[in-house]
């Protein structure tokens, strides 16, 4: 397929003007150089993989060609002839499409309505017409979807498919798709690289963002590397690359595998977390949790995957106590050190926006250095510098407030605190969200080691792979049951998958 | 091919170097002139109503200035006027930190008041003057305390808004009051007007001599010291910027939050009722129906003026005060009603409000 591609790629060089094409484009927030001389071709028919770490500018690059930014410099051609779009409705009218990563559909309404919302037809809804439209458009990109569904009953697969149909239906020839797999099982992996493929072969563009080396391989005909805010491989083909120099393309340096070998931990009778039918209600006094029986056992790392919102945070929630169960029974055996815990959204559950680094180091649930009737500032920063270099992620300088850290060094000061501490049980959810691959690295390897050190730890994941490389179990949810525990030890992805889905294994 | 792959990045332009530090100064700079600059449009926005009711803007302020900023005994006035102000405001501080709105200072004053005043009234007869004084001092803090409880116990219980409780309950403690001074409390001598029997002599609060300074404005300076303390040298008033913070963050942390909460408003109550009792032994010496007016209110403002900070609340109760006091001066001067100086008060507060609230910068 991979040379197919180069040879249709190669046989337009020259001949029909590249749908989009951008030429050093340049941005600067303040002091951060955001993008700097990017460079960036989308032929027609191509699907043209976009990779780079958190934070290495593929936001913004995508943002300035959709008209979200404007560049500082730089400039960009549609078909050959010059734009400058101001607006997304702009990028729209230029036939730029563009599928969030958060799909920006409205839940209350059907997919008809949604899609009615992003076409400008007229004062009256001709809904029924519109809906025949809808029928039809899917027939011809495979891509079903019922007009008449509410999209809150959809699951995520099935409103990315709407998202990309509306995208499609406003008349885009170039779209954009960013991280769209991130929250997807790899069945509907697979269906949506079915339609990108479909695409890509009636001679749409097809820009794909994603930070998985796989899914370049499995799909893109060209990929585009950027660091940094600069492009390091430009429109390369992937098959000309091992894994190992993509990831070096990204990271700017070898990033040593993950040590496959693990310290055995000798058995013990008593599991450090038991659930035996634990039921729960979550935030919208829904049962979210459903009869769920788990146990973690020291010195044993259990991986929790399902699609998102499939009952994880409420597992996480009620293994640490913080949430009552309705029935059932959760128990703990403490064996000293106690429970850590990386919340699913720290921004929510762990930041206190206005305090600082160091301040924050303290509201971990255990005693803090007195000094008379206040908190003994210096032990604290003594103690925290001890941390920062035993547990290795760099935070961010302890006197900086968190309102003023990005996502990435937001999970690195949460991880320090909980991850840097001896426990009996580790809960850690989507440890390594926002981390570039480095620190995902290493902190895969502070997971093992408690785990190494006789502590349970439970960690959910959306990426199945991590799962895979760090877990000894997999237990898999749907619709807050467990529906199934895989051990690892060949572990097959599809089975996995079809788990997540509902289905049977 | 790998050595493409991992050629050093060109060079960036230079990173502009860190200006942290005095880019802090700048924007505190820009604060400052923001403060200014509402003032002034406060102060053109009124002069253009003094205006319109005929009178000559510049001839007031002129007037304004003159009388109650360089006359000795116009500026005791300010100082008398501010120290509840600043204690009621320091009612709002402590909650706030905790992030709770309390609207109740007028309240927790009244009841702090009438429960001194009760005091006075049955053991100024039996018990010496200084057991009276400190049991009325306790008394005060005690029933502040007490009237915000009430909200931190439905708050904490039935989840109801401290907001919306705290203000009901400065209308339960106004009529408690009327009530007693209409009725059971009314002194007989007061000749068809409600009040109550002013206090004797050695109940009300000594002054500095050779002024009419007492010792209740120490007392709020005091206060304010050891808020300030409280809240940013003690673990507690670290906890309370967690709880006000990110409450969820609070309780993952193993704070106990409900305590927090609950202490945070009882504080606050109780140093309203200390506005309360010096408002009564330190200016009106008696209940009446105008008592304490509208200061639970203004004490409100002054602490949103001075972003819930007890040393700049200092301040911002001195400018409102001296805001108060100009309106009898506006008064002689212009013929205005003394009331149109509420309207500067508010257009300024507006302002103030306005244009220096951080604004939420958008990702």
């Amino acid at each position: 397929m991979t040379t197919d591609a180069v040879a249709r790629a190669r046989g337009r060089v020259g001949k029909p003007a590249a749908l989009l094409e951008v030429r050093s484009l340049s941005k600067r927030f303040g002091e951060v150089q955001a993008n700097w001389d990017v460079d960036l071709t989308v032929l027609p028919g191509t699907v043209h993989g976009l990779i780079g770490e958190n934070g290495a500018g593929k936001s913004t690059l995508l943002k300035m060609i959709y008209g979200v930014y404007t560049p500082d410099e730089g400039r960009m051609f549609v078909d050959g002839a010059p734009v400058s779009p101001g607006s997304p409705a702009d990028a729209r009218a230029l036939g730029i499409g563009m599928v969030f990563q958060d799909l920006r559909l409205v839940p209350a309404l059907t997919v008809a309505e949604n899609i009615a919302l992003a076409l400008p037809d007229g004062p009256t809804l001709r809904l029924a017409r519109l809906a025949a439209r809808i029928t039809e458009a899917s027939e011809a990109y495979g891509l079903a979807v019922d007009p008449s569904a509410q999209v809150r009953h959809l699951s995520i697969g099935e409103r990315q498919r709407a998202e990309i149909l509306k995208v499609l239906m406003t008349g885009a020839r170039l779209v954009i798709l960013d991280e769209p797999t991130s929250v997807l099982a790899p069945q509907e992996v697979e269906a949506l690289f079915g339609v990108v493929a479909q695409l890509r072969d009636r001679g749409l563009g097809v820009v794909l963002v994603t930070h998985k080396l796989g899914e370049v391989r499995a799909i893109a005909d060209q990929v585009t590397v950027l660091r940094g805010g600069q492009v390091i491989l430009n429109a390369e083909d992937p098959g000309n690359f091992s894994d190992a120099e993509l990831v070096e393309a990204m990271v700017g340096r070898r990033v040593p595998p993950l040590a496959v070998e693990r310290v055995a931990v000798p058995p013990r009778e008593r599991a450090v977390l038991e659930l035996r039918g634990a039921t729960a209600l979550g935030d919208r006094g829904h049962v979210a949790l459903k009869g769920v029986d788990l146990d973690v056992h020291p010195g044993e790392l259990v991986g929790v995957a399902g699609v998102a919102g499939s009952g994880q945070k409420e597992l996480c929630e009620v293994a640490l106590g913080l949430r009552p169960v309705t029935s059932g029974s959760v128990r703990v055996d403490d064996t000293g050190g106690g429970a850590v815990a990386v919340p699913e959204d720290p921004v929510a559950d762990s930041v206190v926006p206005g305090l600082t680094v160091l301040e924050h180091m303290v509201l971990d649930g255990r005693a803090v250095p007195r000094r008379g009737l206040g908190i003994d500032w210096p032990a604290v920063g003594a103690r925290t510098a001890v941390l920062d270099e035993r547990v290795g992620l760099h935070m961010a300088p302890t006197k900086r407030t968190l309102s003023s850290l990005s996502g990435g060094n937001i999970q690195r000061v949460v991880l320090t605190r909980e991850l840097g501490q001896d426990a009996s049980l580790v809960v850690a959810a989507y440890p390594s969200r926002g981390l570039d691959v480095a620190n995902t690295r290493r902190t895969q390897e502070l997971l093992l080691q408690h785990r190494a050190r006789g502590a349970g730890v439970l960690m959910v994941s959306e990426d199945l792979d991590e799962l895979i490389a760090v877990a000894d179990r997999i237990a898999v949810m749907h619709d807050g049951h467990l529906v199934g525990v895989v051990d690892t030890a060949g572990a097959d992805r599809m089975s996995i998958g079809r788990l997540m889905l509902g289905g049977v294994a | 091919m790998s050595q493409d792959v991992t050629k050093e990045a060109p060079a960036l332009p230079a990173p502009a170097p860190p200006v942290e530090r005095s880019r802090r100064l700048l924007t505190r700079g820009t604060a400052l002139l923001r403060w200014l600059g509402a003032l002034i449009a406060g102060l053109v926005v009124f002069g253009a109503f003094v205006l319109a009711n005929g009178a000559d803007p510049f001839a007031v302020y002129a007037d304004i200035w003159t009388s109650t900023l360089t006359q000795p005994g116009q500026f005791q006035q300010i100082v008398l006027r501010a120290a509840p102000i600043a204690l009621a405001g320091l009612a709002v501080v402590v909650p706030a930190r905790a992030g709770l709105v309390n609207v109740g200072g007028e309240g927790q004053l009244i009841i702090g008041a009438v429960a001194a005043a009760g005091v006075a009234l049955w053991l100024t007869p039996v018990a010496s003057p200084w057991l009276v004084m400190l049991l009325m001092v306790v008394a005060a803090v005690v029933a502040g305390a007490a009237w915000a409880g009430i909200a931190a116990a439905m708050r904490l219980v039935v989840k109801v808004n401290e907001a919306v409780t705290t203000l009901l309950l400065n209308y339960v403690a106004l009529y408690s009051m009327l009530f007693l001074i209409l009725g059971p409390w009314k002194d007989p001598a007061a000749l068809g007007q409600s009040t109550s029997v002013e206090l004797h002599d050695a109940m009300k609060l000594p002054v500095f001599a050779g002024t009419a300074i007492h010792v209740g404005v120490v007392l709020a300076v005091v206060a304010a010291g050891a808020v300030w303390f409280a809240l940013t040298r003690t673990t507690w008033g670290f906890r309370l910027s967690v709880v006000g913070g990110n409450a969820e963050a609070a309780r993952r942390a193993g704070l106990p939050v409900v305590t927090l909460l609950l202490t945070a408003l009882l504080i606050g109550g109780a140093l309203a009722g200390l506005a309360g009792f010096i408002q009564l032994a330190g200016m009106e010496y008696k209940l009446r129906p105008t008592f304490g007016l509208t200061i639970g209110y203004v004490a409100f403002l002054a602490s949103w003026l001075s972003r819930h900070k007890p040393l700049p609340l200092l301040v911002a109760s001195l400018v409102l005060a001296a805001i108060a006091v100009s309106g009898n001066s506006l008064q002689i001067g212009s013929g205005l009603p003394a009331a149109s100086v509420n309207i500067l008060m508010g257009l300024v507060l507006l302002a103030v409000l306005g244009w220096t609230s951080p604004r939420k910068v958008r990702s």
